[in-house]
C-alpha cells in the first residue's frame, strides 16, 4: 500500500550527460562515392562483358567479390590522397600542363617515353641497384601477368573453348567472341605456356621474393626501418598467393588431385587478403608512381618557364612556378613562412637557409667567426 | 634512445669534413653523405656551418609530400623518402625551412639524414656525431653535454610567423628560449665587390663519390 505520510523524494539533481564514446571512423564522402561509382562501372563490365552472366564462372565469384571490392578500396583512397593540397597542386597542374593547346602531341610523346621509362622499364630503381631492380622487375612482371589472366578470368570476360572442327585444339573466347583465328594445340609449347601462364608469373614472384626477402634479412637499413605491416606484409600475401596457386597445378598433375578442394579454398583465401590489402598496403604505390610521370611533365614547364631567386643571394634555385604553388599550399597545410624581411621564408633558397642557422647562432651569440 | 640527444653547435665547426666522411659509411644512405657543410663567407673566414636535419615535430618537408613519402617514426626521427613512395617532385627540398632534403635525379629519389637510423635506433650515436672532432656534433644525453660546456640547447625556431621546433638541439647562450631568424642583418657581405663566399676552395672534392664501391655492391 501505499503511504501518503512518506515525504517527497527530492528532485533529481541535473547531472552531466555522460558521454558515450564514438567510433572515430569517419567517411570521405567523395571518395565514397567515386569509389561507388567504379565499383558499380566495374559490376555493369562484368555483367555485359560476361554476355550478362553466360560465360561468367560462379567457381571464381568470390575472387569477382574480391576484386570489385579492391577497385571501390582503390578508387576511395586515391580521392582521399588527391585532396591533399599539395597532391590536389601537382594533379592539377599535371593535367594542365598535359593539355597545354599546341603541345597535346609533344605530350603525348613525353608520356609515353616517360611511362616507358619510369613505368615499364622502372630505370631509376636499377640506378639504386641491380638486383633491387630485377626483384622489382620480377615480381612486377609476375603481378602484371597473373592480373593479365585472372581479372579478365573472374569478370567472365574470357574463357578457353576446344575447337569444334578439331577438339584437341584451344581456342581463346573473349567478351563473347570466339577468336578462331587464334587456335592453338592444348599439347603444344604455346599451349602448355598459355595454360600454365599462372604458373610462369607464380615463379617471377617467387624469384623477386627471394632476391627482396636476402636484402630485407641482412641490410642494416632495411632491418632498421622496416615494418611488418608495411615491408614484410606484402612478401608474406605475394608468396602465400604464389605458393598455394602452384599447389593446385601440383595436385592435379602429381598427386591425382588430392587436398584440391583445401588447397582451392586456401588459394581464394590468401588472394582475398592480398586485394584487400591492396588498397590499404604497400601496393598502393602502384597506383602513386602515375604521379611520377606528371611531375616529369611539371619539371620540365617549370624549367622552361621563368625561375625564382633566391632573397638573399640572388641564386636561381627553384621555377617560379613551383615557388608560387608552394607558397600557396603551405598555408592550407596550417604553416604560415611570412617573413617580414624577405616577404616569405620560401623566398630563400636552401644553401642560404642553412648557412642562416649558423649566422644567426652567431648573432644570438654575439660572437664573430672563428 | 629516449634520453640521447643530439646537438648542434656551429661555432665549434672547423670545416674538416670528418662528419661528411663518416655519414657517407652509413648503411641507411650507402656511400651518400647527408651532411651539407656550408661556408660561411670565404673572403673573410674559414666559418663553415654544418647542416643535419633537425628533425621537425611537424616536419614542413613531410607536410608538402604530395606522395606521403616522408614519415616521422614514433621516437620523433623523420625518415628519408621511402623508395617506392617519393615521386621525386622536390617540394620537401624546396619547402624545408632548413634547406635540409636532398633530390638525386639519377635514382630519382630525395634523400635527407635520418639521424643514421640504423645505428640510433639500436642505442648507437650517429656517424658524424661519433667523428667529430670539435664536437660541433654531439650525441648523448643532457647530462653529458652540460658536464662537459656551456650554453643552453634549444629546439625552437622562429622563420617569420612560423614556429618550428625539432628533436635535435641548437646550442645557444645561456638565457636565450630559441633562435628568431634573421636575414636583412647578414645580407651585407653578399653585396661586396670582392665578396665571393660562393667560391668553394674544394669544391674539387665534391661530390663524394655517388657510385657503390665495388665492395659494398653486393650488400643492397
Amino acid at each position: 500500500m501505499l503511504n501518503p505520510n512518506v515525504p517527497a523524494l527530492p528532485p533529481r539533481r541535473d547531472t552531466e550527460p555522460v558521454l558515450v564514446p564514438v567510433m572515430d571512423v569517419t567517411l570521405d564522402r567523395r571518395g565514397l562515392l567515386y569509389g561507388l561509382a567504379f565499383a558499380t562501372l566495374l559490376t555493369v563490365a562484368v555483367y555485359f562483358g560476361s554476355q550478362r552472366f553466360h560465360g561468367f564462372d560462379g567457381a571464381l565469384a568470390g575472387y569477382c567479390f574480391a576484386t570489385v571490392f579492391a577497385l571501390f578500396g582503390v578508387v576511395y583512397r586515391y580521392v582521399v590522397w588527391l585532396q591533399r593540397p599539395p597532391t590536389r597542386m601537382y594533379w592539377k597542374r599535371g593535367w594542365q600542363l598535359f593539355w597545354q593547346p599546341g603541345h597535346r602531341l609533344q605530350n603525348l610523346g613525353l608520356f609515353l617515353r616517360a611511362g616507358w621509362e619510369k613505368l615499364i622499364e622502372q630505370r631509376f630503381i636499377r640506378k639504386r641497384s641491380r638486383k633491387r631492380w630485377l626483384a622489382h622487375q620480377l615480381i612486377f612482371w609476375g603481378c602484371i601477368i597473373a592480373i593479365a589472366i585472372t581479372f579478365p578470368l573472374t569478370f567472365g570476360w574470357l574463357r578457353f573453348e576446344s575447337d569444334f572442327a578439331k577438339p584437341s585444339d584451344y581456342m581463346i573466347v573473349l567478351m563473347g567472341q570466339r577468336l578462331d583465328f587464334f587456335t592453338f594445340p592444348a599439347r603444344s609449347a604455346l599451349g602448355w605456356l598459355i595454360m600454365h601462364g599462372l604458373n610462369v608469373a607464380a615463379v617471377l614472384c617467387l624469384g623477386g621474393i627471394a632476391l627482396v626477402l636476402g636484402r630485407r634479412i641482412r641490410d642494416e637499413a632495411e632491418l632498421a626501418t622496416q615494418r611488418f605491416d608495411n615491408d614484410i606484409m606484402p612478401l608474406v600475401l605475394l608468396f602465400a598467393v604464389s605458393v598455394t596457386g602452384m599447389m593446385l597445378t601440383a595436385s592435379n598433375m602429381f598427386l591425382e588431385g588430392k587436398f584440391y578442394y583445401w588447397i582451392t579454398t586456401t588459394h581464394a583465401v590468401t588472394v582475398y587478403l592480398w586485394l584487400l590489402y591492396l588498397p590499404f598496403g604497400k601496393f598502393f604505390h602502384i597506383f602513386q608512381r602515375i604521379a611520377n610521370v606528371g611531375v616529369w611533365f611539371y619539371k620540365a614547364a617549370g624549367a622552361n618557364g621563368p625561375q625564382a631567386r633566391c632573397a638573399r643571394c640572388d641564386a636561381e634555385y627553384i621555377s617560379q612556378m613551383q615557388q608560387d604553388d608552394l607558397k600557396t599550399i603551405l598555408p592550407d597545410l596550417g604553416l604560415d613562412y611570412t617573413h617580414s624581411q624577405v616577404g616569405n621564408w620560401q623566398n630563400l633558397c636552401p644553401s642560404c637557409r642553412r648557412k642562416l642557422l649558423t649566422l644567426n647562432q652567431f648573432r644570438a651569440t654575439g660572437k664573430e667567426f672563428m | 634512445m629516449s634520453d640521447m640527444r643530439f646537438f648542434v653547435d656551429p661555432i665549434r665547426c672547423i670545416g674538416c669534413k670528418a662528419c661528411m666522411q663518416a655519414c657517407s659509411e652509413c648503411d641507411t644512405h650507402k656511400g651518400k653523405s647527408m651532411i651539407h657543410l656550408e661556408y660561411i663567407e670565404r673572403g673573410a673566414s674559414t666559418q663553415t656551418a654544418p647542416m643535419v636535419c633537425m628533425h621537425c615535430d611537424l616536419p614542413t618537408c613531410a607536410a608538402v609530400c604530395p606522395a606521403d613519402a616522408i614519415k616521422r617514426t614514433e621516437d620523433g626521427v623523420v625518415q628519408s623518402s621511402q623508395a617506392p613512395r617519393c615521386i621525386g617532385c622536390s617540394n620537401c627540398v624546396n619547402a624545408c625551412p632548413f634547406g635540409v632534403p636532398r633530390y638525386y635525379p639519377e635514382i630519382d629519389q630525395m634523400l635527407k639524414c635520418d639521424m643514421c637510423y640504423d645505428r640510433t635506433s639500436v642505442g648507437k650515436k650517429p656517424m658524424c656525431a661519433s667523428v667529430c672532432p670539435s664536437e660541433a656534433l654531439f650525441y648523448g644525453t643532457l647530462e653529458e653535454f652540460q658536464s662537459r660546456r656551456g650554453g643552453t640547447p634549444q629546439n625552437s625556431f622562429q622563420f617569420g610567423e612560423q614556429t618550428i621546433t625539432t628533436k635535435v638541439f641548437l646550442v645557444l647562450p645561456d638565457g636565450e628560449i630559441g633562435l628568431d631568424m634573421d636575414v636583412i642583418s647578414h645580407m651585407d657581405a653578399r653585396f661586396e665587390p670582392d665578396a665571393f663566399d660562393h667560391l668553394d676552395p674544394f669544391a674539387h672534392l665534391e661530390p663524394l663519390p655517388m657510385e657503390q664501391p665495388q665492395t659494398l655492391r653486393g650488400r643492397l
